[in-house]
């Protein structure tokens, strides 16, 4: 099944290049917000809205998907981490780095069609795209074994990962958590609809060039590993948001007007743009120094890094 | 006026000798909300509505007896917790602020007057407290000035940002490893609206383990103050009602915690929180100021 957030953020089931509102009908609901309401179907997704979900879509006249505005389908998650450099970047490295993480805050999503802005405020060295495989928490999940680890998520998402580097001191928050640096969409996938989540391609393209083509099968701490972890810390609740971490090999600088689109398959297309009011300029195309030093080619840090 | 979660939360305020908790229950009825989580930042968002009703209600209701109820955590589950990194002068002993940092902490983390610190297992070098003054947001906040900083402050609390040492990868930012852990971020007894704080950038904060004192120290030693703070956060992600900032801890007077402590955490006019600790494994660390740690921290 796939849910989508549409025009004043309805939640709707997507299907055949259609959406069916799914929010005027599911009125028993007590959502005074839109992550309210979707964190609500996620919590008893298999106990009753799976089959409700069916039920309505039976009933309701559907609209073209090319009819409606998509919002991200998670407006505002109660809590988004982050994993940090997971990837054996292409295999280059012999064993993952050791685990971390980080909150990103969730203020930073945006959707389908909205524009990532570049701070003014905010000198950054340069900003980043990093394309991520987000992993959408089902149930309140404290302590978990590797083991049932898939029980408790609900589905999967594109997720973009937009970073700030270069700014001293050095910290996730400053990095990451900038409002509209988090993309998120267009739509929710059910766990369900994903035979194998550790091999998914990932793609993210800047005005249509290729930047970032990488498979999950080369993350270095695996789903059930990362939230054996992650739960050990903190309790994650339904509607919370795992980014799984980026393969660096091909993150590249974004700018004024460009148009970034990302799509992992079976998760759909997300199309972002970029705005920057200063109108700072980098090179076109990939990092490679920033490439070679993650994947261990290179001792030397970007310049960027050095401060 | 001090607004408090109690018993099965319900939202009440003291009254003005802080002896009776008044249940304002049946006035908040139709404020829209899914539960003790997002309850007291609705009220927030829509104070200007409630504020006089909620004024009335204190000195025509009766209410209980404070030692009768069961105090909750103020804020059981903000937005956001936002916290402030070695934002003190460490006593006057460093010149100039450190360049500003911070760090989002898990908002599960929350707990509140006489629950449980739930020291975890992992091999961290040690376990701190760190008392600091706790601010909670009243306005949506983006991209604000430090001039009109405390516009957008609702209130404060006593806050612990609870921290774990040594954990995580040498050399990279590990704050969730070592500040997110579940029960890490205890808060209370109950939130006082800015009113009531006449010099929030001059008050006392103090912490004691066991009856010992180990914090005490005056918020003018802090670096970056609380408008050129709230102008920075307010710089990267969007601030909103209810959303908590911890403003940092001074160093100097950081101490262990293990199992079976006693902390309590004081600033005029916020109450007195008191929590536990829990530590299943019994470890020992040294008892009092962590003088090593301190030094560090000093200039």
């Amino acid at each position: 099944m796939k849910l989508v957030m549409y025009n004043n953020y309805q939640l709707g089931l997507y299907q055949d290049d259609q959406v069916y509102n799914l929010s005027e009908s599911l009125t028993e609901i007590n959502a005074p917000t839109p992550q309210d309401m979707i964190n609500a179907v996620i919590a008893d997704f298999e106990g009753t809205y799976r089959a409700r979900i069916k039920e309505i879509a039976g009933k309701v006249q559907p609209i073209p998907m090319d009819q409606v505005h998509l919002r991200p389908p998670l407006p505002r998650p109660g809590k988004i981490v982050a994993m940090a450099a997971n990837y054996f970047e292409n295999g280059a490295l012999s064993e993952p780095k050791p685990l971390n993480g980080f909150l990103k805050s969730p203020e930073s999503v945006i959707g389908e069609g909205e524009t990532v802005v570049l701070p003014a405020a905010h000198q950054a060295a340069v900003f980043h795209h990093e394309a991520e495989l987000g992993v959408v928490i089902g149930k309140t999940a404290a302590n978990v074994s590797e083991k049932d680890a898939y029980d408790h998520i609900f589905g999967y998402v594109n997720f973009n990962d937009v970073s700030a580097r270069g700014l001293h001191p050095t910290s996730f928050l400053w990095m990451k958590s900038h409002d509209t640096f988090g993309p998120m969409g267009p739509y929710l996938v059910t766990a369900d609809e994903i035979a194998d989540a550790q091999n998914l391609q990932v793609r993210l393209w800047v005005n249509g060039e290729i930047r970032q083509d990488y498979n999950t099968s080369d993350m270095g701490h695996k789903i059930p590993k990362m939230i054996e972890w992650l739960t050990s810390i903190l309790q994650l609740d339904p509607g919370d948001l795992i980014a799984s971490g980026t393969n660096h090999q091909g993150l590249g600088p974004i700018q004024n007007g460009d148009v970034m689109e990302m799509e992992i398959a079976g998760l759909g297309k997300i199309t972002v743009n970029v705005s920057d009011e200063l109108n700072r300029e980098w090179h076109r195309g990939l990092d490679s120094d920033m490439a070679d030093w993650v994947a261990g080619r290179s001792a030397e840090p970007p310049a960027w890094a050095k401060r | 006026m001090k607004l408090v979660f109690f018993d099965d939360y319900r939202l009440g305020v003291l009254n003005k000798d802080e002896t009776r908790v008044i249940d304002m229950t049946l006035t908040l009825e139709e404020i829209p909300r899914v539960g003790p989580g997002d309850y007291m930042c609705r009220l927030i968002e829509k104070w200007d509505g409630y504020k006089l009703r909620l004024e009335r209600n204190m000195l025509d209701m009766p209410g209980t007896p404070i030692e009768d109820v069961q105090l909750r955590a103020p804020i059981p589950k903000p937005g956001k917790i936002l916290c402030m990194a070695a934002n003190y002068l460490e006593n006057g002993t460093l010149k100039e602020a450190r360049p500003i940092n911070g760090f989002l902490k898990n908002p599960s983390a929350v707990i509140g007057n006489g629950e449980t610190i739930q020291i975890p297992p992992d091999d961290a070098d040690i376990f701190h407290h760190e008392a600091e003054l706790g601010l909670v947001i009243g306005k949506k906040a983006k991209n604000i000035s430090e001039d009109e900083a405390y516009s957008y402050v609702f209130g404060y609390t006593n806050f612990i940002d609870v921290s774990a040492r040594g954990l995580g990868p040498k050399g990279s930012d590990v704050f969730l490893q070592s500040k997110s852990y579940h029960t890490f971020a205890p808060m209370g007894p109950y939130l006082v609206t800015a009113d009531e704080v006449p010099n929030p950038q001059d008050t006392n904060v103090k912490l004691w383990v066991n009856g010992s004192l180990n914090q005490d120290y005056s918020t003018s030693d802090m670096g970056h103050s609380i408008p050129k703070t709230l102008a920075w956060l307010s710089s990267i992600t969007t601030l909103n009602p209810g959303d908590v900032v911890a403003l940092g801890t001074n160093h100097q007077g950081l101490g262990s915690l293990q199992d079976g402590d006693v902390v309590e955490r004081e600033t005029p006019g916020l109450g007195r929180l008191t929590v536990n600790v829990s530590e299943p494994r019994k470890r020992k660390w040294a008892r009092g100021v962590d003088e090593a740690m301190a030094d560090r921290m000093r200039g």
